[in-house]
Formats: C-alpha cells, sequence, structure tokens
C-alpha cells in the first residue's frame, strides 16, 4: 500500500512538469467547415472546434472544407478548401527570449493576422510556401487589447 | 506546380495566400479590422518585394521567378481567391487585464469584477483555451521578475478555477518584464506593465 502511495504521489509531481513541457499546445481549432481536419504523424485526427494544435502538425482542407485556429501569441490563422498548411515551428516564451513562428502553406489559400510574436519579433515570423517566403518587417505598432469591461 | 495563395493580416496586417484563378500564386496585404496595415517582405531566390500598403498583391509564377512588382487587388478579386478562408478567420482573443493592490496577492476591486467576466467569455465563446500570462516591469533582476509574474499567474488561475472554470482549460505562463504594455528602460516602475493577462480564445 505504500508503494502505491508513492506511485501516486510521483504521478502528481509530475503532471505539472508535463504541462510546462515542450509539448504544450500552440493554439486551438476554433472553426471546422466540411472535410477539414488536423494531421498528427501522418494522419488525420478527429476534429472539432476546440481541439488543441500541437508543433508539427498540418492542417488540411478537402474541396468542401474550411479551417480556422487560434495560436497562443493570438495570431489568427484560416484555410480555405484544398488546403494544406504546416506548423514548422512555434516558440512563444518572451522571457526566455524563445520567439519563432514557422509556418508552410503548401497548397491552396491561408489567411492570417499576425499576433504578439510578430510585434515583439517580427524577424522570427516566416510564412514560408513552393514559391516564396513571406517576412515580416517592423512596423511600430501596440498590441490591440479587447476589454469588454469598459 | 500547384496553386498558392496568401492573405496576410499582421497585427495591424492581413496577408492572404490564395490560389488564383489559373497556375498562380499570390500574396496580398491588407489592413486589419482597425483599417492599419502593417507591411511584408516576399522573397525567393530570383528576388524580393516588399508590401507596405493594403491591398497590394504580388504575383509568383515560380520559385526562380522574381515576384511581381506590387500591384493593386480590388475587392471582388480578394473575395473570389480569399473569400472562404476569410470567412472563417477568427475573431482576436479577449484579454482581461488584472491588477493587484500594492504589495499584496489582492486584486483591486475594479480587476476583481473584470475576473467574474472570464467565465461567462468563455461560455460565449465556447473557449477551450485560456491562458493566464503574469507580467512585470521592469524593476529587478529579469529571471526574479519571471517567477514574480509566475506567482501571481497561478494566484488568479486559483480564482478562475474557484470560479468555475475547468483548471485543464488554463494554461499558466509568465512573461516576467518582457511583453510589456508600455515600453520602458530597464528598472524603471511602471505599475501598467505590472498585471495578470487572461487571454481566452
Amino acid at each position: 500500500m505504500k508503494k502505491l502511495v508513492a506511485c501516486t504521489a510521483a504521478v502528481c509531481l509530475l503532471a505539472p512538469l508535463i504541462a510546462y513541457g515542450a509539448e504544450m499546445p500552440v493554439g486551438s481549432i476554433k472553426t471546422v467547415q466540411g472535410t477539414a481536419s488536423i494531421i498528427r504523424n501522418r494522419t488525420p485526427i478527429d476534429t472539432k472546434a476546440g481541439a488543441r494544435v500541437f508543433r508539427n502538425d498540418s492542417l488540411k482542407t478537402g474541396a468542401d472544407g474550411s479551417l480556422a485556429m487560434v495560436f497562443r501569441d493570438d495570431t489568427r490563422l484560416s484555410i480555405g478548401p484544398d488546403s494544406e498548411v504546416a506548423i514548422e515551428e512555434f516558440l512563444f516564451s518572451p522571457a526566455q527570449g524563445k520567439l519563432s513562428f514557422i509556418t508552410r502553406l503548401l497548397r491552396g489559400t491561408a489567411a492570417c493576422m499576425t499576433g504578439i510574436i510578430g510585434k515583439l519579433s517580427p524577424e522570427s515570423v516566416r510564412f514560408e510556401t513552393p514559391v516564396a517566403n513571406i517576412g515580416i518587417r517592423g512596423t511600430a505598432f501596440a498590441v490591440k487589447v479587447d476589454d469588454p469591461g469598459r | 506546380m500547384r496553386s498558392i495563395s496568401i492573405a496576410l493580416f499582421l497585427a495591424h496586417a492581413l496577408l492572404l495566400l490564395a490560389s488564383c484563378a489559373g497556375e498562380r500564386n499570390v500574396v496580398v496585404l491588407l489592413p486589419d479590422s482597425d483599417g492599419k496595415t502593417g507591411s511584408i517582405v516576399v522573397s525567393n531566390q530570383a528576388g524580393s518585394r516588399i508590401l507596405s500598403e493594403q491591398k497590394q498583391a504580388t504575383i509568383i509564377s515560380s520559385p526562380t521567378t522574381s515576384p511581381t512588382t506590387p500591384a493593386p487587388m480590388d475587392d471582388e478579386a480578394i473575395r473570389k481567391n480569399f473569400g472562404e478562408a476569410l470567412a472563417v478567420l477568427p475573431p482576436p482573443p479577449i484579454h482581461f487585464i488584472l491588477y493587484f493592490k500594492t504589495d499584496s496577492t489582492d486584486l483591486t476591486d475594479e480587476s476583481r469584477r473584470l475576473l467574474a467576466k472570464v467565465l461567462p467569455a468563455t461560455v460565449d465563446r465556447k473557449s477551450t483555451d485560456v491562458s493566464v500570462v503574469g507580467h512585470t516591469d521592469r524593476v529587478g533582476a529579469r529571471e526574479y521578475n519571471y517567477n514574480l509574474g509566475l506567482e501571481r499567474a497561478l494566484l488568479v488561475r486559483k480564482m478562475l478555477v474557484y470560479l468555475g472554470i475547468e483548471q485543464g482549460l488554463i494554461e499558466v505562463t509568465s512573461h516576467g518584464e518582457d511583453n510589456p504594455l508600455v515600453k520602458t528602460a530597464d528598472e524603471v516602475q511602471e505599475p501598467r506593465n505590472r498585471r495578470v493577462e487572461v487571454v481566452v480564445r
């Protein structure tokens, strides 16, 4: 019995470490329409609004699909039909000086409203495509803060 | 060649990548909801173009062909290329900015009232994704400020869980002094930066 208690305690101690570890989600799905899913380890997974998205996931839609997500840094990304976008890198730890955001559109259409990483470190944001890469030029702007309490 | 289209909105600009009619790849820069426009650079091995005005677009026919000189794209073409993607672009996450009483672990009265609005906001947005982020000003060492921010963020999470938000939905982190609302020099007191932000996505 003592052993069991010890094991349970160890699991409890580990849980927060896992939560703060490298595999923190990069964001979550907000809208799924038609044929659309997250691809994880090359396999489509059941994708509903609210699903967590991780680094190395791809988002893929069929001819009738569209999909939208929000990242932890407030970046909003949506894709239209017959599209595929890969989340290649997402680091959002300003206090550790770790900022990086690389996505790759393989085909189709995408709309992206950049967020806090783009504000703090525009050079750390890159949107790649098969024909060209898109970078952000430093622009002086304050982050938008929506406060419904006012 | 697969066709690609991108619409990019920067924090104050929107980027759209889109597959135009035919075998074309196009990037268009759009303003954000405030009407402000940022700027982007579109580049490949053959050249690079800066887009800095709203609804400017550049076409890239191949990885070895320079992006075209930026030219305006009309609303009809934007709608045709990006309509479906733009239609589902989510609203911006809501930020609740909370302040503590000086040298205290109690929220100010105003922030306490604001905290009560977090749960309704998560229900309203069907959100499964809430962050609690601690921030400080630049007085003191960077690491100390990271820990201070984390401590306060953990306190706010406790309050949110008490108010009925599922703990598993809440991510807690600290940006210490490195993501200020108001930029200052080091060691400058700035009460507006000593805050905890609750972000509902």
